[in-house]
């Protein structure tokens, strides 16, 4: 019981804050239906940050892991680190003279502030394999290749998923910056209402960018139960 | 079955065996015994690949092994080690399947194979669909052994496959691997750190010592008094007369003469021990067996040990 709640509380939540952000739409805010249409972009945004950063840091945690790929372990968590240390709103402002208004920015910022806990997460799910399941793999004939899909990944699974959803979770918190440089995401009431001096517009964008946020992590979760 | 010729290995700077040569014909059950570091694990190791030599050759079937590939001679011989390794995400079934379905066979084949495994180790069937994490100490071993034993190799590997269960559950496994030894005549190598263990299960032993063969041999013939030094001090347990006596079968002694009709009697199977305990414990120093004629005197055992 308890444990069915544990997985259903950030759906209940996004729930009730997705309530907060609409029903002000009725009292002179920002309208409904114009909200919901910056949550798909929003939600769009998101996935084009954080899917690659996730298939980035997943291959980036499997090369370092590997026998030959050792070596460059130092190098990929500097890497790691050094991204997620920019803040995505400077990394952003970094990005517009480059790459002009719209997406790509935000995409850039989500990618690399995507990939630490993602790479993390992988490393630690690999190196926590029983060392002995994967001599015993090996030992029985399987390839390297082998024994990493059929044995090593399978095990690290669970753990790797942990940090996709910190992945995510950040993604779409963070792409609410995208406003910013132009694209349309639930940040734009939030840029809106600070301009117009708007608390409701504010708090409206705040509460329908957390409702997201924990609708990701409720569906990632319904999908892969966290680890017992 | 298997040759070593010449085979050195270097980890680094360290020389874990040096020129060692051996030959294990097919069907015997060779122990490898030594302290630890005396290159008893490489050695067999050598045999599947998963060391390879600095110099010299290994042969396995008549063919050297830096020719094979890897992958194919490991699918082609058993191997089981003493932390069991097996795969906690697949349930009993599916672990003694893992190289029946790496080569491939289909599913009613690998099912009525898993099915005469686990008879053969004498596991309970109902225990198929458990994870590995839901077995006592001495099941899993028995799994371990199932699986290497899946696609019926000739030749076994077993780097110290009952150091970790307890005693009793050791000698029940001890028991289990001498049985399906007779009934399959596998060639089967086994490290092993236990004198005894080495002693009890072997029709050969080799005695490794830093990264050399010290003594090789039957059992018995290694702590007779002739044997190496060191396998002697090695093996016999600081009595080796005693050690040598429990590896000879009563009948080694035996005499055609009658025993006296209340003379004890031995049970089929007894060793030269087993008759010298009984002449301790019973004061008579002539002995009978059980469904058979003959006798057995103190003078004839005793003879058997020098």
């Amino acid at each position: 019981m308890r444990a069915l709640a544990a997985r259903f509380a950030p759906l209940l939540l996004a729930a009730a804050l997705a309530a907060v952000a609409l029903v002000p739409a009725g009292f002179g805010g920002f309208p409904a239906g114009r909200l919901l249409g910056l949550a798909a972009g929003h939600a769009g945004l998101a996935l084009a940050g954080v899917v690659p950063a996730a298939l980035l840091g997943l291959a980036l945690g499997v090369l370092v892991t590997r026998e030959a790929g050792r070596p460059l372990r130092p190098a990929a968590d500097a890497f790691a680190a050094g991204a997620q240390a920019v803040p995505p709103v400077v990394a952003v402002a970094l990005a517009v003279p480059a790459m002009g208004f719209g997406w790509g920015p935000t995409i850039l910022a989500l990618l690399l502030y995507g990939i630490m806990p993602v790479l993390r997460a992988t490393v630690a799910a690999l190196e926590a394999v029983p060392p002995e399941a994967r001599q015993a793999a090996i030992a029985l004939g399987y390839t390297p290749a082998g024994a990493l899909r059929a044995v090593e990944l399978p095990l690290a699974w669970p753990l790797v998923l942990d940090g996709l959803r910190v992945a995510l979770v950040l993604g779409v918190a963070t792409a609410a910056v995208g406003a910013l440089a132009g694209a349309a995401t639930l940040g734009t009431p939030i840029v809106l209402g600070l301009q117009n001096q708007n608390q409701l517009l504010v708090l409206q964008g705040a509460a329908a960018t957390a409702a997201l946020a924990f609708a990701a992590e409720g569906l990632l979760l319904a999908l892969a139960p966290a680890r017992r | 079955m298997i040759r070593f010729e010449q085979v050195s290995v270097r980890f680094g700077a360290v020389v874990a065996l040096e020129t060692v040569s051996l030959a294990v014909e097919a069907g015997v059950l060779c122990t490898l015994v030594g302290p630890s570091g005396s290159g008893k694990s490489t050695l067999m190791r050598l045999v599947n690949r998963l060391v390879e030599p600095a110099g010299g050759r290994v042969l396995v079937r008549g063919r050297d092994v830096a020719g094979e590939n890897p992958a194919l001679l490991r699918r082609s011989i058993g191997y089981v080690m003493q932390s069991t390794g097996l795969f906690p995400h697949r349930s009993v079934a599916e672990n003694i399947a893992t190289v029946p379905l790496l080569l491939g066979w289909d599913r009613p084949r690998i099912a009525a194979r898993v099915t005469a495994l686990l008879a053969l180790v004498r596991l309970d069937p109902e225990l198929a669909e458990r994870r590995p994490a839901e077995l006592s100490g001495g099941q899993a071993q028995r799994v371990g052994l199932a699986r290497a034993l899946a696609a019926d190799p000739d030749i076994l590997l077993m780097d110290e496959p009952f150091g970790a269960v307890d005693p009793l559950t050791r000698r029940e496994l001890r028991a289990e691997l001498r049985r399906i030894h007779a009934d399959t005549g596998k060639t089967i190598l086994l490290v092993t750190h236990d004198p005894e263990e080495a002693l009890e299960l072997a029709t050969q032993v080799v005695v490794l010592r830093d990264g050399q063969v010290v003594a090789e041999g039957a059992p018995a013939a290694l702590v007779a008094p002739d044997a190496a030094p060191f396998a002697r001090e090695l093996l016999g347990g600081g009595q080796p007369g005693l050690r040598r006596l429990s590896l000879l079968p009563a009948s080694a002694a035996w005499e055609d003469a009658p025993a006296p009709p209340d003379a004890p009697r031995l049970p089929p199977g007894a060793t030269l021990a087993d008759a010298l305990s009984c002449m301790a414990e019973t004061g008579c120093n002539v002995l009978g067996l059980e469904e058979q004629d003959g006798s057995l005197r103190l003078e004839a055992v005793l003879a058997q040990g020098r």
